[in-house]
């Protein structure tokens, strides 16, 4: 553990010799792989407004990202670059252990106007009493990505699939019709997308929207859990983790996924010669007329509060996310959907999208932004989302009569772990 | 001191510096760690906490019982293959050994992202080749990331793989040490080559064995990469977690130093006391 730590440090130190100190308007910021590209493609265009303010974007790669800022928080924040990117999830750990770690945006100029800009859902995690830790960047509005002549072959319209039990029905259709595939997949093996996806757009979640009680096993969680075992045993979703769900789609194993939008970029890069043979369409709902909006990841960019410019961070932060310029250029050159709910009268987004075979397929996704339900991360996202994932596979095997037992004993494991209440 | 010691420690002073302030210290401190609720800010000393959550955590009893299961079932597995192998090793019937020799020790040497990125190919449920030969000898395909018996059953491979080798190299080092001419005698006294291991080999062994049995124990109490890598983080839902990664994902996923110094201090006694019992059942006797 020391030794992590020592190591950590280190490299920390080797790189704390290149940002801040050198000019006045040098800004340096810390992101990750087509994160990190976005965020480039947008200085073109930030130069022009701004040519004094030289911006360096490092590519880290997203684990090295958090541990180097955990690192440096810890060291009270000895060698932090001017601007960290931060997914949104992991958000809380950060504001909650090291406050001081960060500077408070509304000071710099991210006012209420600006702030309103941004969807609720993602702004619960960033801010706390009345602090803005950071700026909404990305979100992962969720959509369901199908194969369109395989849906063809079997006669299913997707329009027609309104709730999960339609999707069930033509799953079998598509995997009679399409022999060797199978409907969806889901990573049953180390990560719970699933159950978040389905249980966010139901309004419910492992916490409480204020984060101070747990709610893993309210009524329409246990109904989540439920119809994603339904699907399980009906064959319908098979494991598959991340690598093995991008094999399937370029082998043609798989007739749909379903994702936060960013996954958008995944299939076009992935399996380019598919173009045209991809389509989107919105997640179904549990019941007939329920909400089909929610969300799956995302990320946001803070300023550090040893930053000797804070204030050319802010413009460019101010530039790159407050701005459909900003934003829609990161959209089109790496497939990032932009948080900002202006984004959708850009004329880009209108567009018909050739990969997706003419469909328009950002204004379907974006219009889905404002309906999005908050779903707190919490310092005790991953101790719940750990607890979680061991009772689902304890379900599937058996081990609970139901899911409703299934999420009690999770819910009391989560208390144990957290000290936080059950809710009401 | 007398005036020679001092120099001598004069000498040593930069390591002990670095040995205090790199070892001595994080150890003490990690033990401070433990008692204090480090998921506040700032950190609050909370005795009962940590400690008393580890008792009640199924997560920890979990990360206990997969790492004992991995004990009992693979360190035995391990070291009766290894034993097997160092004979065959040092048959005198057998030619080119010393490729023999490498080639048993080789899994050592490959990096451990290597060997778990082609394990992970090989076991895939939908390309891997282990299916195909599973259902080309007629068996249903197995799940070896979605099912948690599968998959403990595939880390306790790969560990066996990897390490049955290197303590082979280590046994066969203790055979070569017998001398030959207590096998003579025993040849003389027409004692079978079976009676021959079971009453000569195996006991002069046994020092060696309890050696690399002690290795392995601390080795799996500390098993960490094969079910990261492998079992993508200790999958399927805490199907493979030890508790080496809880640890890690309690200190660097949940940031929580405090519980993690606590799991910490629990493995290092754990480690000690089955050492302990170890050397305790193969004493000799008086």
């Amino acid at each position: 553990m020391c030794f992590k730590f020592l190591s950590a440090s280190v490299s920390l130190a080797l790189l704390a010799v290149t940002p801040a100190s050198a000019q006045s308007d040098t800004v340096t910021i810390w992101s990750w792989n087509v994160a990190a590209s976005a965020l480039k493609s947008t200085l073109e265009g930030f130069n022009k407004k701004y040519p004094d303010i030289k911006v360096t974007v490092h590519d880290l790669g997203n684990d090295q990202v958090f541990d180097k800022t955990l690192a440096a928080c810890a060291a009270g924040g000895d060698g932090l670059p001017d601007i960290v990117t931060v997914e949104n999830f992991e958000a809380e750990l950060f504001w909650s252990r090291f406050p001081d770690c960060f500077t408070d945006l509304t000071a710099l100029g991210y006012t209420s106007e600006k702030q309103a800009l941004f969807p609720d859902f993602k702004r619960t995690e960033l801010e706390m009493d009345g602090i803005a830790y950071a700026a909404p960047w990305d979100s992962g509005p969720v959509a369901v990505f199908y194969r369109r002549d395989f849906y063809e072959k079997a006669g299913v319209d997707p329009a027609t699939i309104k709730n999960w039990d339609d999707f069930i029905a033509a799953g079998k259709k598509v995997m009679a019709a399409n022999p060797g595939t199978v409907m969806a997949q889901a990573d049953f093996n180390g990560d719970s997308e699933w159950f978040r996806m389905i249980a966010n757009e139901q309004g419910c979640g492992y916490f409480s929207t204020d984060g101070q009680s747990i709610t893993i096993n309210q009524p329409a969680c246990v109904a989540t859990l439920e119809k994603i075992k339904e699907m399980k045993d009906a064959g319908i979703i098979t494991a598959a983790i991340w690598d093995e769900k991008i094999q399937a789609n370029t082998a043609g194993k798989a007739a749909s996924q379903m994702y936060g939008a960013w996954y958008e970029g995944t299939i076009r890069s992935g399996s380019p010669d598919l173009s045209g043979k991809w389509g989107v369409y919105p997640m179904p709902s549990l019941t007939e007329d329920g909400p089909h909006a929610a969300n799956l990841g995302g990320s946001s960019l803070a300023i550090s509060s040893v930053s000797e410019n804070k204030e050319a961070a802010w413009k460019f932060i101010d530039y790159a996310l407050t701005t459909n310029e900003g934003q829609v250029t990161m959209l089109k050159s790496f497939g990032l959907v932009p948080s900002l709910l202006s984004a959708i009268d850009d004329p880009f987004v209108k567009e018909p999208q050739p990969y997706w075979g003419g469909q328009t397929i950002w204004s379907d996704i974006l219009a889905t932004l404002p309906k999005i339900v908050p779903s707190r991360g919490t310092p005790f996202q991953s101790d719940a989302d750990a607890i979680y994932m061991a009772t689902q596979t304890k379900y599937f095997a058996g081990g609970y009569p139901d899911a409703k037992a299934a999420l009690d004993d999770a819910a009391k494991q989560i208390e144990t772990a957290t000290g936080l209440p059950l809710a009401e | 001191m007398p005036s020679r010691n001092r120099v001598a420690y004069a000498f040593l002073a930069p390591y002990l510096l670095i040995f205090a302030t790199f070892w001595v210290w994080p150890i003490i401190s990690s033990f401070l760690l433990s008692f204090q609720n480090t998921r506040v800010n700032p950190w609050r000393f909370q005795p009962s906490l940590n400690w008393g959550r580890l008792v009640a955590d199924p997560a920890f009893y979990n990360a206990l019982y997969n790492t004992l299961i991995i004990l009992v079932i693979q360190v035995p597995v391990m070291i009766a293959l290894a034993t097997v192998m160092a004979v065959l090793l040092n048959s005198p019937l057998l030619k080119a050994r010393p490729l023999y020799r490498f080639a048993f020790f080789a899994p050592v040497v490959v990096g451990e992202v290597a060997y778990a990125a082609v394990f992970r190919l090989m076991f895939s449920a939908d390309f891997g080749i282990i299916n195909k030969l599973i259902t080309s000898i007629g068996f249903a395909p197995v799940s070896w990331f979605d099912n948690a018996t599968a998959a403990m059953i595939l880390i306790i491979i790969a560990v066996t793989w990897r390490w049955a080798g290197y303590n082979a190299i280590i046994i066969l080092a203790g055979l070569q040490s017998i001398p030959g001419d207590v096998y003579e005698a025993a040849t003389l006294d027409r004692v079978s080559k079976r009676q021959q291991f079971l009453h000569i080999t195996l006991p002069l062994l046994k020092p060696i064995i309890l050696f690399c049995a002690v290795l392995s124990v601390i080795g799996t109490m500390q098993l960490f990469t094969e079910p990261f890598l492998i079992t993508n983080r200790g999958g399927p839902g805490g199907g493979t977690e030890t508790l080496g990664l809880l640890l890690y994902r309690q200190g660097f996923t949940s940031l929580n130093f405090g519980y993690a110094s606590a799991i910490a201090y629990t493995i290092a006694a754990l480690a000690i006391a089955i050492s302990l019992l170890n050397l305790w059942v193969a004493r000799e006797p008086k």
